[in-house]
């Protein structure tokens, strides 16, 4: 697959912008994203506060940041990313489908509501995971509780329980899982994970399970779990004012930086993302000339 | 270089002063995107430490015996002893400041 120059995740307000400015200075690019590009700008009743748009409503300026797109020929590309590797040179993009390539990343992913479960960060590697399909075959026989999200979460609890010994599903959704009949769904609240060196127990609003791993799939990474060794700071990315974060050629803008959650605030750091992601392109050329 | 593992033999990486066991699948993405990071690593560390890579399915009795649960897993051991792990991909500036404060 082609390199591209910039890889943009998410496509709010954040992403949408970061995509225009970029294409504007000529670069190759990939946006991930989803069709309504942000959940959060179709929702909204009336946006006061976006200049040039006064009392907008949030499918309008939804529908105007799409023409926008359209009109420079940017595509959405529909898929979530699942991981962000810094590989150096490049980063690896990782879908479900597909490992694309980029060699700058501009996080656009806005906010993750939702605090981890206590114990997931201390048991994290030591039975809590975040990924069946990687860690599956390391529970053979063993008795694992999978807490998904959304349905997406569903093929990997079908996958677990034909390796695991025995499978517990929670749901954190209405509606009837697709599920083979062995696994057992479990309608109840997840509220802690504990154990000993390792995950020993699963602890809800209505018990306590003895199980040996507990998987969590979630829609919403935050990303500092999408990018491994990427800096955070109070939950969200740490950046400087060029929108740079720990890892060279990652740079990051829009909520998943911080407060204020402003439509403005997102687009105008996007465009200083795109910017930054530029600079950086340029540097790196000049360097592989000397 | 990163040597590979096979039939569960640990010995070599045992004896040797400092070792890091990576433990991996072939199915598992994470892995496979830190498999050239590792070796990048081990050509630095060349004299310091030596690379071991163990895949899970081939040798499921030493995964077990480290206690592993998630992969890729890093484990590092001294004289035979383990001293630090560490679980996920890491990119390269994260990995040798990680090798370099435990070596
Ligand atoms: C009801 C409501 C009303 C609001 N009213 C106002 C207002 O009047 N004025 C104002 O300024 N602000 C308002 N806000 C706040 C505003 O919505 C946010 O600040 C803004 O949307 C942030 O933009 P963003 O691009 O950073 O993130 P988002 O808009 O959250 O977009 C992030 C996008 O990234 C996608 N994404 C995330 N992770 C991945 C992944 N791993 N792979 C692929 N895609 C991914 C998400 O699906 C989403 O589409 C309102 C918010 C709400 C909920």
């Amino acid at each position: 697959m082609e390199r591209v120059d910039i890889a943009i995740i998410g496509s709010g307000p954040a992403g949408v912008s970061a995509a225009i400015t970029a294409r504007l200075r000529g670069k190759s690019l990939l946006l991930f994203g989803s069709k309504e590009l942000s959940e959060k700008i179709g929702k909204a009743h009336t946006i006061q506060n976006y200049p040039g748009l006064p009392a907008v409503s949030g499918e309008d300026l939804r529908a105007a940041f799409q023409n926008h797109l359209d009109t420079m020929g940017i595509q959405v590309t529909e898929a979530r990313v699942n991981a962000v590797y810094a590989m150096g040179d490049y980063f690896a993009v990782q879908t479900a489908n597909e490992t694309y390539e980029a060699t700058a990343v501009i996080l656009a992913t806005g906010v993750v509501q939702g605090k981890p479960l206590p114990g997931e960060e201390e048991f994290l590697g030591r039975g809590v995971s975040y990924c069946a399909t990687c860690d599956a075959p390391l529970y053979r026989g063993k008795a694992v509780a999978v807490i998904g999200s959304s349905p997406a979460a569903e093929p990997e609890a079908a996958y677990m329980a034909e390796v695991a010994g025995s499978v517990l599903y929670l749901p954190l959704y209405d509606g009837a899982p697709d599920l083979p009949a062995t696994v057992q769904v479990l309608r109840e609240k997840p509220t802690a994970v504990t154990g000993e060196v390792t995950v020993t127990t699963l602890h809800t609003d209505g018990g306590e399970y003895p199980v040996d791993g507990v998987f969590l799939l979630r829609d919403a990474m935050a990303p500092t779990q999408l990018v491994p060794g990427l800096e955070g700071k109070g939950g969200h990315v740490a950046v400087n004012a060029r929108m740079e974060t720990n890892l060279p050629g990652c740079f990051a803008c829009g909520d998943a930086v911080g407060l204020p959650y402003q439509y403005v605030k997102a687009a105008g750091e996007g465009n200083v993302a795109a910017l930054s992601a530029v600079e950086y392109l340029a540097a790196r050329k000049r360097n592989t000339k000397e | 270089m990163v040597h590979e593992v096979h039939k569960n033999d640990l010995t070599q990486a045992l004896a040797a002063d400092v070792a890091v066991l990576d433990f991996n699948a072939t199915w598992c993405n994470p892995c496979k995107m830190l498999a050239p990071v590792l070796e990048s690593a081990s050509q630095d560390l060349e004299g310091k430490a030596l690379f071991y890579g163990i895949d899970v399915d081939e040798n499921l009795a030493l995964a077990q015996q480290f206690g592993i649960s998630s992969i890729p897993a890093l484990v590092v051991l001294k004289k035979g002893q383990p001293v630090a792990r560490q679980v996920g991909f890491m990119p390269k500036p994260t990995l040798m400041q990680w090798l370099n404060g435990v070596l």
